[in-house]
């Protein structure tokens, strides 16, 4: 690129000499105006390593995959079965079911247990889910308009996904939200990275 | 443009081998600037010359016949 805009400049500064018209102008057109010829940009020429080129649809796929809804989805699913997960454990260890007044040392019945392991399980699974999206999502989009990647990216998406949870039991529980979020998605990302 | 926009775009510190969505999101960005303003440019540098042109041989035409 440099080049060819060096040669104007040269034809600018010393007076063309008298000899077919439109002569620079012509050449001007070929490098920089509507003569200009496509190049092929092989990455062997330009000093990469040589590598065949990728097909339309290779193209297409890898940019699926690197977009923002498809990393969403990603993890959203991730959050889902990781919610499951947690959920049937911690039905596992913290039991409040079966519990009758009148017998307050009855142990509940296994119909009870996995109803009630089943019903935590899918209830933290959908919260996992819709957190781990949103969070996801809103990184992808900070990440995209900024056009860098550091750590402020995951700060800025967690407190915008801890403030929406937070803002809808108030204020200040958004607030509260967004910098508890904020900070532990800055705390994991650090020890990410 | 390589290096211009490998200096804007791509920190100095690597950590992971693929190019991060931020990093492409910002290629893609300076390319265009680059090759959009190349393309003015150019074409204004193509006036100017042209227009110089077309003065001298004015200038060419008025000594020859003075």
């Amino acid at each position: 690129a440099v080049p060819a805009l060096e040669v104007p400049g040269a034809a600018m500064a010393a007076a063309p000499p008298p000899g077919p018209p439109l002569q620079y102008s012509l050449l001007l057109q070929h490098l920089v105006g509507e003569r200009r010829q496509p190049r092929a940009w092989d990455p062997g020429a330009l000093g990469g390593i040589p590598s065949p080129p990728k097909s339309e649809e290779q193209k297409a796929v890898e940019r699926a995959m690197e977009s923002c809804a498809f990393k969403a989805a990603l993890a959203c699913v991730g959050g889902f079965v990781l919610g499951g997960a947690f959920g049937v454990f911690t039905a596992g260890i913290d039991t409040n079911v079966g519990f009758d007044p009148k017998d307050p040392y009855r142990t509940p019945t296994a119909k009870e247990v996995l109803k009630d392991m089943g019903q935590r399980g899918i209830s933290y699974a959908k919260n996992f889910a819709i957190v781990g999206a949103m969070f996801s999502c809103t990184e992808c989009m900070v990440e995209s308009y900024r056009g860098k990647s550091d750590w402020k990216n995951s700060v800025i998406s967690g407190c915008i996904t801890g403030g929406a949870i937070g803002f809808r039991a108030g204020l200040k529980a958004g607030v509260i939200g967004c910098g508890g979020f904020a900070a532990f998605s800055a705390a994991i990302d650090y020890y990410l990275r | 443009m390589t290096q211009a926009c490998h200096r804007k775009c791509v920190p100095p510190h690597y950590k992971e081998a693929e190019l991060s969505k931020g990093e492409s999101v910002c290629l893609d960005r300076c390319v265009a600037k680059y090759l959009e303003v190349h393309e003015r440019m150019g074409k204004k540098l193509t006036e100017l010359s042209m227009q110089d042109e077309e003065l001298l041989k004015r200038m060419q035409q008025g000594s020859g016949t003075a």
